[in-house]
């Protein structure tokens, strides 16, 4: 197996933060080692709605111009958001277990909200299977594709709207990020490295789409 | 301080583990769709 320069680099890129993490990070006094679980659970929160962003760009600009390469980015978006968004609810009840008590509060809107992105995308995902035409799939995800991201505003602001057991921003704030330097470098490099990853896995899943629609289009492969 | 380690090794390894086997699932489907051709 060859890695292309730019798997090689978000690789090595994501090594370094978890080396940083562990060795080079201080301790969070009150809440302790479970802290660190913020340079793995909000790059993957931000890289979420970047992806699922994007694919609401790039639907709403394909329902315009009709360029399937349009289609095939926005599908490979919604596939690695859907990625990050698993990380984020997985990271997200193993750090509030020990800090908030539990694992989970069903009436907490930031964390249900972001439940209900998961299964917008992951129904996006069901619903370019189950189309067979190439133009409707296109069409109908596209649609799709835009209406799951007017969720993302609505996720982000959630925790000033409601009540929830979820912090607000303490770097995405109007305000002085409230870490420490050491800290607030961490987490630079957690930034990078995840977006990094983001676009390897867009790069890599983008040449699969073309490779298979390139398939599809020959008729002496059809079975 | 409370001791939160095994969080911390959990959340890392559960996050690393979903990335890795996302990156072998393109690698597969890529390798089989170059088998076809």
């Amino acid at each position: 197996m060859k890695l292309s320069w730019l798997s090689s680099a978000a690789l090595i890129a994501v090594a370094a933060t978890v080396v940083r993490v562990a060795f080079f990070t201080p301790l969070e006094l009150r809440q302790g080692a479970a802290q660190k679980i913020f340079y793995i659970h909000v790059p993957a929160a931000w890289v979420a709605f970047l992806a699922f962003g994007l694919v609401a760009v790039a639907s709403a600009v394909f329902l315009w111009l009709r360029d399937p390469r349009l289609d095939r980015f926005a599908e490979s978006s919604a596939e690695v958001g859907v990625v990050f968004t698993t990380v984020v609810l997985i990271t997200g009840p193993i750090w509030a277990k020990p800090i908030w008590g539990t694992y989970w509060a069903w009436w907490d809107v930031r964390l249900v909200s972001t439940l209900f992105l998961w299964f917008i995308y992951v129904a996006y995902l069901v619903l370019r299977g189950a189309v067979d035409s190439p133009t409707l799939r296109a069409r109908y995800s596209a649609v799709l594709g835009i209406l799951g991201a007017f969720l993302i505003p609505f996720i982000h602001l959630s925790v000033y709207l409601f009540t929830t057991l979820h912090p607000q921003p303490i770097i995405g704030k109007a305000s002085k990020p409230s870490l420490p330097a050491e800290m607030l470098w961490t987490f630079f490099l957690a930034f990078a490295a995840f977006t990094l990853l983001y676009v390897a896995f867009i790069v890599s899943r983008y040449r699969y789409a073309e490779e298979r629609d390139a398939i599809a289009s020959r008729p002496d492969l059809h079975a | 301080m409370p001791d939160t380690f095994f969080s911390y090794y959990l959340a890392y390894a559960a996050a690393l583990g979903i990335y890795a086997l996302y990156a072998l699932s393109l690698y597969t489907r890529r390798k089989r769709l170059r088998e076809k051709r």
